[in-house]
């Protein structure tokens, strides 16, 4: 219940700042919109020369974009400006206080800050999934969406871990912003089912980069074609994730002996 | 010569920055696997056949190509510019004998040398190793293919220079420089060539600087045009480089006048 209510505050307090700073909200919303439309228009163009990508129809694979914008504006709205801050505060020492604060570390390094924006590009993906429903004429039933919001809790978890796992990493290794640009990186081949490519590209996005966790099995999930089977690994995955690199973040904090001095 | 020399001086400083940062430099490039993601898309595609005229081997050598065109025509001069004007740190630089620009394209040029060494070897060992490559090389394709990448290079660097004098006015350029990158990303050729865009888009984008920012190079490079089309698609591209020389200029000068620095 507390943390809960800490939650509150926190976002309130970052609500306050984003008040503060209205011009950088209005462009940075205005550029996770543009963003969104971007990616819509990097898949769409595929299917003005074919029906079909990886078995995935147009309205399918916009499902598939749609998860992915929705995820990119999660990140983009807590994870990123959370350890941003993270590595700053190892590298200056300001960590020491986030440490000293009567109250879990992990939660208080990973949720304390937040960029609003990323919302736009929540709303963003939340458009484009209500266009290709529309589309399709398709209304989730209610197993269908029980399941995604399964899916969706297990895809958000895992990609916080792996921010997480950065972070940690950062008490080690100080400079991690390579490893962001590397998620970026990685995270791309997100916006198109995992289906489209090649054998052994796909079996690495599935078993070693859990990137068909992230947008093709939630969207799977959507559309009523999600085996149980997956739905196990996919939360199975996350939990196992979430532990490890709770675990991670443990060891990084015990090893930690602040900057300078 | 006397800018030749100042080149060089400025060349060597850059790289000795550039060796300093070179790691970065190599994870900066990765931001160039989307292009790689787009091929294998591409490829997932033209496997049951040509696609709008590009068949497997079209499109690897497309964005194999295209790969080293963005490679080379990477810019950051935008974000240095805003980072410089928000700190205040232009000020002593506008005091030099010498415009900043120049040191700017002097280290992205000796930067351009790292990227170089990087990519050209592996998309030369893809290209071999595909069969059915077609690519130009005669003489005269080679100096075209140069002069158009010229061009591409002076259209990216001075529109993403545009972007950054904007921060003379606004401190929320980097919303601008990002979202020009975006539809650069897209208009330019960089995820899929622009003869895959409908047939009413293609022709609007044959007269804006976009697709001679990628595109055009590796349509030279592909020998994919006719002698009128190439003709035609260089004095566009070079209108464009021109047109962007004089607005980058112009809006300097009116910037600049205006200018009070940060701090001082």
């Amino acid at each position: 219940m507390r943390y809960i209510r800490l939650l509150g505050l926190f976002l309130k307090a970052n609500l306050l700042v984003e008040l503060e700073y209205r011009a950088n909200f209005a462009a940075q919303s205005a550029l996770g919109v543009l963003w969104a439309g971007l990616t819509f228009v990097s898949v769409a163009v595929f299917f003005t020369q074919t029906d079909a990508l990886g078995g995935w129809t147009y309205e399918q694979a916009l499902i598939i974009v749609a998860l992915f914008t929705i995820i990119s504006g999660a990140v983009r709205f807590i994870l990123e400006p959370n350890v941003i801050k993270i590595v700053e505060m190892v590298r200056t020492g300001a960590m020491d206080f986030v440490l000293t604060k009567p109250a879990n570390s992990q939660f208080l390094a990973t949720l304390r800050y937040a960029q609003y924006a990323g919302l736009a590009d929540i709303a963003a993906g939340g458009a484009i999934m209500g266009f290709a429903l529309h589309r399709m004429q398709y209304l989730p039933t209610l197993p269908a969406a029980i399941q995604f919001a399964l899916m969706l809790i297990s895809a958000l978890a895992i990609v916080y871990s792996i921010w997480l796992v950065m972070a940690a990493l950062s008490f080690w290794f100080v400079k991690i912003e390579s490893l962001s640009e590397l998620f970026y990186a990685l995270f791309d081949t997100a916006r198109f089912p995992v289906t489209t490519y090649p054998g052994l590209v796909r079996l690495l996005l599935t078993f070693v980069l859990p990137v068909a966790f992230m947008t093709t099995f939630p969207a799977q999930a959507v559309l009523g074609l999600l085996d149980g089977t997956t739905l196990a690994a996919s939360l199975g995955l996350a939990a196992l994730l979430v532990l490890f690199s709770a675990w991670l973040w443990q060891r990084a904090v015990l090893g930690y002996s602040s900057a300078s001095s | 010569m006397w800018w030749l020399r100042k080149y060089i001086a400025l060349g060597k400083a850059g790289w000795a920055l550039i060796m300093e940062y070179r790691a970065q430099v190599v994870i900066w490039m990765t931001s160039s696997l989307l292009m790689v993601i787009m091929l294998l898309v591409w490829l997932s595609i033209s496997s049951e056949g040509a696609v709008n005229g590009y068949s497997s081997a079209d499109f690897i050598t497309y964005f194999m190509v295209g790969w080293i065109v963005r490679n080379l025509t990477a810019v950051w001069a935008s974000w240095e510019l805003d980072f410089n004007i928000r700190e205040g740190r232009l000020s002593p630089m506008l005091l030099r004998p010498i415009h900043p620009i120049h040191n700017d394209i002097a280290v992205h040029w000796v930067e351009k040398l790292l990227r170089l060494g990087i990519v050209v070897p592996i998309a030369a060992i893809v290209l071999l190793l595909t069969p059915e490559v077609h690519l130009d090389f005669s003489p005269l394709n080679i100096l075209t293919f140069l002069v158009s990448l010229i061009g591409a290079w002076l259209i990216v660097f001075l529109s993403d220079y545009l972007v950054g004098i904007l921060a003379f006015w606004t401190s929320q350029v980097g919303a601008f420089i990002n979202g020009f990158f975006g539809i650069r990303l897209v208009l330019s050729g960089a995820i899929a060539p622009v003869a895959m865009f409908p047939p009413a888009v293609q022709e609007v984008l044959r007269w804006s600087p976009f697709p001679y920012m990628l595109n055009f190079s590796v349509d030279v490079a592909m020998g994919r045009l006719t002698p009128e089309a190439l003709l035609t698609g260089l004095i566009v591209q070079w209108g464009w480089a021109l047109f962007f020389i004089c607005a980058a200029w112009a809006f300097w000068k009116i910037a600049v006048r205006s200018y009070s620095a940060v701090g001082a």
